[in-house]
This record gives structure tokens, sequence and C-alpha cells, in this order.
């Protein structure tokens, strides 16, 4: 086993970055599942999402994941040739690279978009990259890319009904 | 004969044989500005003219205009005045199928160079404009003759020598991921979301925005920073492989945000990758097809 047992044991600082997962259901969701049932240890950072194919992987979804505070984004299909729906993740293998050429270009290190590939049958090989992909982003520290919105100017701020005003003015009730 | 005659003689010839119901071309408009003109008269063919303020890409207008009837029946063909750039959105949308080749009429006409600003000016009608800036993407494109055309007006020239170099990609592509951010987020804050990228680009063409429905569950309409990054990122990614480089996104845009930047990035990011640049021929772009032989593999 080569996967990390977790940050403790590495002796590393407490940032854990929040990994969103795109797993095929065919291939990349029952190798995960194969490493559950060979109790192989995988960091819990990844947050599992079961797609019916890599292909379905729209890059809206994956910038939608980092504008809402992903610090890596991880995109697992199955190897080219084996795919359930024939042609689906030759799709992803060539859409992904340029969303990550977006991606960087906008400003994002390109480290925390990664596409793999993952059979069944890689129990292994699934709780290995997702080691290795948590061990790059705890290097990297935590993602900026999220903008945060600017404070509300006061005269918008809710403060509350000042204390003996009229709770509902106009007589409403 | 000057551009301008010889355009409103092929328009009059093709209206008045019915060969096309509507000629799309270029007129000068009351306060001088050089606009998009729709001549479906023959009698009013002596609107139409050419001039170096003729920026607008027509081909814009050819998706909506020859979509098919209720009742499927195909539109009636038209006929479109094009430049370089604009030849090659016609390719796209042939690859796309958003119209038949026998739909389009295509007037094609060699391009000297758009000027900067000047669909903003009063131009002398064939008027030769030395010494006045050409747009930037005129400056660098390597093209002045259209590549599908069914007529074709001007003499052929040569390609120009000096092509600008891509300064502004350059030193983008040199800063540090943080500085790259901030330039960004700084552009990204001025967009008003008028979507006029939008409606000025010949590729958006799709019936419903998908960035403009108001039941999305993970696209906002929101005028947020995120959502704006997001919309701009987003559809810079949907003309991956599509965009022509006309660069009237860019233009329209009233705040200024250099949206051509992200669009050029991608359109040598799929030519390094793909070997393909849009528009060349009438084939489906590399993002929409299944890996080949030739290609790599990641």
């Amino acid at each position: 086993m080569t996967a990390s047992p977790g940050p403790s044991a590495a002796g590393l600082a407490a940032f854990e970055p929040k990994i969103l997962g795109f797993l095929c259901t065919w291939c990349s969701y029952t190798g995960a599942d194969l490493a559950g049932t060979a109790r192989l240890h995988y960091p819990s950072n990844l947050r599992a999402v079961r797609v019916p194919c890599s292909g379905r992987v729209a890059p809206e979804l994956i910038l939608r994941a980092f504008d809402q505070g992903a610090d890596g984004v991880l995109v697992l299909g199955c190897h080219i040739g084996e795919c359930h729906y024939d042609n689906g993740n030759h799709r992803t293998a060539k859409r992904v690279p340029v969303l990550k050429a977006l991606l960087s270009f906008a400003g994002l290190e390109p480290e925390r978009l990664r596409l793999d590939w993952v059979s069944a049958s890689e129990g292994e090989r699934f709780a290995r990259l997702v080691g290795e992909f948590t061990e790059a982003l705890r290097l990297l520290g935590p993602c900026t890319w999220r903008a945060s919105a600017p404070p509300l100017p006061a005269s918008l701020t809710w403060v509350g009904i000042p204390p003996g005003a009229d709770p509902a003015p106009g007589g409403a009730v | 004969m000057s551009h301008t005659a010889s355009i409103r003689a092929k328009a009059r010839e093709l209206l008045e044989s019915g060969d096309v119901t509507c000629v799309i071309g270029y007129e000068v408009g009351p306060r001088g500005w050089t606009r998009p003109a729709f001549i479906e008269n023959p009698e009013e063919v002596g609107r139409l003219v050419w001039n170096q303020a003729c920026t607008h890409n027509l081909t814009t207008y050819l998706p909506g205009r020859l979509r098919p009837g209720k009742n499927k029946e195909p539109a009636k063909p038209v006929a479109v005045v094009v430049k370089a750039c604009d030849s090659r959105a016609i390719q796209v949308l042939l690859a796309e199928n958003q119209f038949t080749r026998d739909q389009v009429f295509v007037i094609g006409v060699v391009c000297p160079g758009i000027l900067s600003g000047a669909e903003r000016q009063a131009i002398p009608e064939d008027g030769p404009q030395d010494g006045a800036p050409l747009q930037a993407r005129c400056r660098r494109c390597p093209e002045r003759v259209p590549v599908v055309s069914d007529t074709l007006i001007g003499e052929l020239v040569a390609p120009p020598t000096a092509i600008a170099e891509e300064d502004e990609l350059s030193r983008l592509s040199g800063l540090n991921p943080e500085q790259r951010l901030a330039y960004w987020l700084e552009q990204f804050d001025r967009c008003l979301r008028c979507y006029a990228c939008r409606q000025a680009c010949p590729m958006c063409n799709c019936p419903t925005c998908l960035f403009e429905r108001d039941d999305s569950l993970w696209l906002g309409m929101g005028t947020g920073l995120n959502e704006k990054r997001a919309f701009h990122l987003g559809r810079a990614y949907h003309l991956a492989g599509r965009c022509v480089g006309c660069d009237e996104c860019e233009r329209v845009c009233p705040m200024n945000i250099p949206i051509s930047h992200l669009n050029r990035m991608l359109a040598k990011e799929v030519e390094a990758a793909f070997g393909y640049r849009a528009g060349l021929a009438p084939v489906p772009g590399p993002l929409v097809t299944v890996i080949d032989r030739g290609e790599g593999r990641p």
C-alpha cells in the first residue's frame, strides 16, 4: 500500500484540502468500491460524485467546484478503449486538458485539476492516485481561486429593529 | 470598378434573379457610421457600401436567419458579404450544420484590414486610409482573401509580411498564477453581463444560452464575481476549437474586457494539441470528435 494514511503521520500542518472527485460509475466508482472492500486506506479528503461517464463531467461543473471553494478536482474515467459508451472518455481526454490550460491561464494552478484513468479492478491504483493528489494539494496550500464578495455597504446591512420602533409600520399585522 | 460598385451590382443581380431573398451587407447610417444592412429589394442596393470601417461579422445573422421554419421547411437562401475572418466563421457554421452550403451565397471581399474604431467615424467610400491604425486583429491577421466565397470582389493579394507579435498574450503567460488570477479578476469585475459579446459572436447561436437559464443548478445568472468569471471562462471554453478570431466580442464589450486573449490562448492551445485551426475547412473541431489514430493520448 502506497497511500498516505493521513496528515498526522506526515506531520504536516492542519490544512486539509477539499477534493471533489467525479468518478465514472462503470470503472472508477467500482474501483473505489474495490479499494474499500480490499480495506485499502486512502485520504478522506475526496468527496466522490458518481457520474454515468467521465464524458458527463461538463466543464461548467468543474468551474463550479472551484468557484464553490474546492481545492482540487479529480476526474476519473475508464481507460481509453474501455468506455461503457464506447467513446465518452475520448471527449473527456480531449476536453479536460484544454480546460486545464484555460483555468491555468485564468490563474489557477494547473495541478489542482487532474484527469486520470482507473478501471474497475484497479482499487490499489485508485487509492494511490487519491493519496498522491491529496499530498500534491497539501503542498500547494489552500486554493485562492474563489473570489470573496466585497462587503455590503452599511446602508444595505441589516442591523435589526431598533428598540422601541413599531415592528409593523403601516399598521400591517 | 470599386468594391462598393461590385457589391451593389452583384446584390442587384442576385435579388432580381430571385436566387436570394436578402443580401446582408454594410451601409453607412445617417450619422456616417458604418453598420449592417439587410437588403431585400433590388431598388435598395444603392445603400450597400464597402469601406475600411466594415468591422461587423455579418455571419452572426446567418444561423437565426436560416433556421428551418415551424414545419421544418428550409429557409430561403440569403447572400452575405464577408471578409477573410468572417468566411472562416461560415466554415465553422457549415461544419456544425447550422445551414447548408446552398442556403448561403458568399460575397467574399479581399480585405485590406479594418481601421481601429472606424465604425464610429465617417469613412469616405472606398477611400484609402493611409496612416490610420488597423485593428489589432488585422495587424495579427495572416490572411486577406476569404477561404470560402461564391464570388470574390477585389484582386488577389499576397498575405501581409509583417505580423504583429502577441505581446499581451505572452506577457500574461509569463506571469505567475497569483498575478494572472488578480489580472483576470480585475477584468471580469467590470463585466455587466450585458451579453453583448455573446450576441456579436457567430458561434454563440444556442437558442437558449446555458448562462442565461434561470433554472440552472450550477450556473448562475448572478452578477457576483464568481458567476461573471464562470460566464466568461465557460463561454471561452465553448468557443475552444470554434473561435475564428474575428474579435467582435472584444470590440462590442462596453467595459473593454480583453475577451479575445482567452479565445486566442485557447485557439493556440487547440492548434498545439490537435493541429487544428478553426474555419479553414468545414470539418468538426477536435473537441467534439473521438480520438483519432493520429492524435496523441493524454
